[in-house]
């Protein structure tokens, strides 16, 4: 770590909502105000990180990197501004450099007959009821499903819908145009949709209509 | 985009709908587009229903994704902290 021995520049006061943040803190201010903004979101940082690299070490490692990355450009980060969105910004970033160079996969597209998909079609034909079929889908079956899913694909979904991220957060975090994000959304959501009832028809829930793939 | 053949709806409202049902429940619909959506969705049972199961799904991704850090994360992270601390990071 080549940064490790800068120093963080002192700053002046900043003028957030009308108060002076003073982003000269002490040490341990600055280390405290870290402490109490960052650590509650470490668990959710592990989940998004589970996700990226599908591995409980990798997961960690990024995660402790992410933690270690925000805290050296914490006077960079402007109180009072979106503190998940930088937070899942660096947790992108880092796991970039760390990790896709290593990926097996190239850069995966979806086939575009994956628009037609509609898995609420789909769930009317079976012997289940749609909310019975939903029961059925474990935490294994939703992890694998969205595992499956191109990189780029997956981290849209995922921060979407487990993190609650509008498209401008996630088109910050993923360094891309809002078009792209929406149609990363709209095809990997499909895509996962697709995964689940194939799931649910090779285990009886919905009608198989002999057209699977 | 397909329409839904279970929307009795022949008017293009179902269509309509359909289209902007993701952008809606992102809660990214721009405000003039919102209320004839509700309005929609309030008078249209399959189209309110797809909505709902549509709803659900994202839900019930949410849930099955939840995870919490092994405790062992936390004392590291705050073991580099104070290691960092030490170094004038």
């Amino acid at each position: 770590m080549d940064q490790n021995n800068t120093t963080t520049p002192v700053k002046p006061g900043v003028e957030v909502d009308g108060t002076i943040v003073r982003t000269e803190l002490t040490d341990a201010r600055r280390r405290t105000l870290f402490e109490e903004q960052v650590m509650p979101e470490v668990d959710r940082l592990f989940g998004a990180a589970m996700r990226y690299t599908h591995d409980p070490t990798d997961a960690q490692d990024l995660v402790q990197e992410t933690v270690a990355k925000a805290f050296q450009s914490y006077h960079q980060y402007q109180q009072g501004t979106n503190l998940r969105a930088w937070l899942y910004r660096i947790l992108h970033t880092t796991y970039i450099s760390m990790y896709r160079k290593r990926q097996r996969r190239p850069q995966e597209t979806l086939q575009e007959s994956i628009d037609d998909f509609s898995f609420y079609d789909e769930s009317r034909t079976g012997p289940s009821a749609e909310r019975e079929v939903f029961a059925e889908i474990t935490d294994t079956v939703v992890k694998e499903a969205l595992a499956d899913l191109p990189d780029t694909f997956r981290m849209a979904v995922y921060l979407a819908d487990v993190e609650g991220f509008a498209y401008k957060e996630i088109a910050e975090i993923m360094d891309t145009p809002i078009g792209t994000v929406m149609s990363r959304l709209h095809r990997g959501r499909k895509a996962l949709q697709q995964a689940l009832a194939q799931y649910a028809r090779t285990h009886g829930l919905i009608e198989d209509d002999g057209d699977d793939q | 985009m397909t329409t839904d053949a279970n929307c009795a709806g022949t008017d293009g409202d179902c269509a309509e709908a359909l289209e902007q049902l993701e952008l809606y429940l992102d809660g990214e619909l721009p405000g003039g587009d919102l209320g004839r959506i509700r309005e929609h969705l309030a008078a249209c049972y399959p189209c309110a229903d797809r909505a709902t199961f549509e709803e659900q799904l994202r839900a019930l991704v949410k849930e099955r994704c939840a995870e919490s850090a092994p405790p062992e994360l936390h004392t590291a992270i705050l073991h580099r902290l104070d290691e960092m601390s030490i170094h004038g990071a």
